[in-house]
């Protein structure tokens, strides 16, 4: 019988280990948090959510990073590619061999549209299924998501 | 914003109690050392950040909210068919 996660907004679904994404790290502000599954709802492409296994209060919406910021340049330290395990050096392809996606937060009294986290992308191994927050402090932790972006074509992540 | 020089092997003090010593300088990096009471939490900025971010985030996850993202972004092709990477599907709602 597969395994069953209580999800934050979608009830209870059936998930395989295989689906599972390991951050050692956790994220920060929620360090203990080391396993999560990725969830797509049909009508909500191309948002994904990032769903804990261990509380079931804890879920980000993420989007592809281009989705975001079309023109975004994801840059690796070593210590990242390390935890990711990529050679330290290498540069590994987004959506071939990495996902590389932004957490947005959706709007509240405070912020009056929605904003994703360029600075911190959540980044995994698609193959080994590892992932931390690459920080990039090149970009802004919140980047006004417009609304008349609507990309024809969304690039693989 | 008050803007000191120091060589590797100098420190300063902040108060009473907090002293940060330049331990060494390579390139574009320096490493510091840093004395200072436990009661004083000492984090790197970024992460401060991130944290802070995370918490808000996690926390205006609400399905009201959702549907309004999408009219921001979408819609698009499902990221799970552009890459191989394993995805949960949920059904329609």
């Amino acid at each position: 019988m597969m395994p069953r996660v209580t999800t934050k907004c979608f009830g209870e679904l059936d998930y395989s280990p295989e689906g599972v994404f390991d951050f050692p790290y956790g994220l920060p502000g929620f360090e203990a948090e080391n396993a999560f599954v990725f969830i797509e709802q049909p009508s909500t492409h191309p948002l994904i959510f990032m769903q804990s296994l261990s509380r079931q209060d804890v879920c980000f919406v993420l989007l592809p990073v281009l989705a975001a910021e079309q023109a975004y340049q994801l840059c690796l330290s070593d210590e990242d590619l390390l935890a990711l395990h990529f050679p330290a050096g290498s540069q590994p392809q987004m959506g071939k061999e990495i996902l590389c996606a932004v957490m947005v937060c959706a709007p509240d009294g405070q912020r009056p549209q929605p904003t994703a986290n360029l600075f911190a992308p959540v980044v995994v191994n698609i193959r080994q299924r590892i992932g931390i927050q690459a920080i990039q402090t090149r970009y802004s932790p919140r980047h006004p998501l417009v609304s008349n972006h609507r990309p024809a074509e969304v690039a693989a992540c | 914003m008050l803007v000191m020089r120091r060589r590797a092997g100098e420190s300063f003090l902040i108060g009473e109690s907090i002293e940060i010593e330049v331990l060494e300088i390579f390139g574009t990096r320096v490493k510091l050392g840093i004395v200072a009471p436990d009661s004083v939490l000492i984090q790197r900025k970024e992460i401060k950040i991130a944290r802070d971010e995370n918490l808000k985030a996690a926390r205006s996850v609400r399905q009201p909210n959702i549907s309004s993202l999408v009219n921001r972004v979408g819609p698009a092709e499902s990221v799970k068919k552009l890459t191989d990477i394993p995805i949960l599907t949920t059904k329609c709602t």
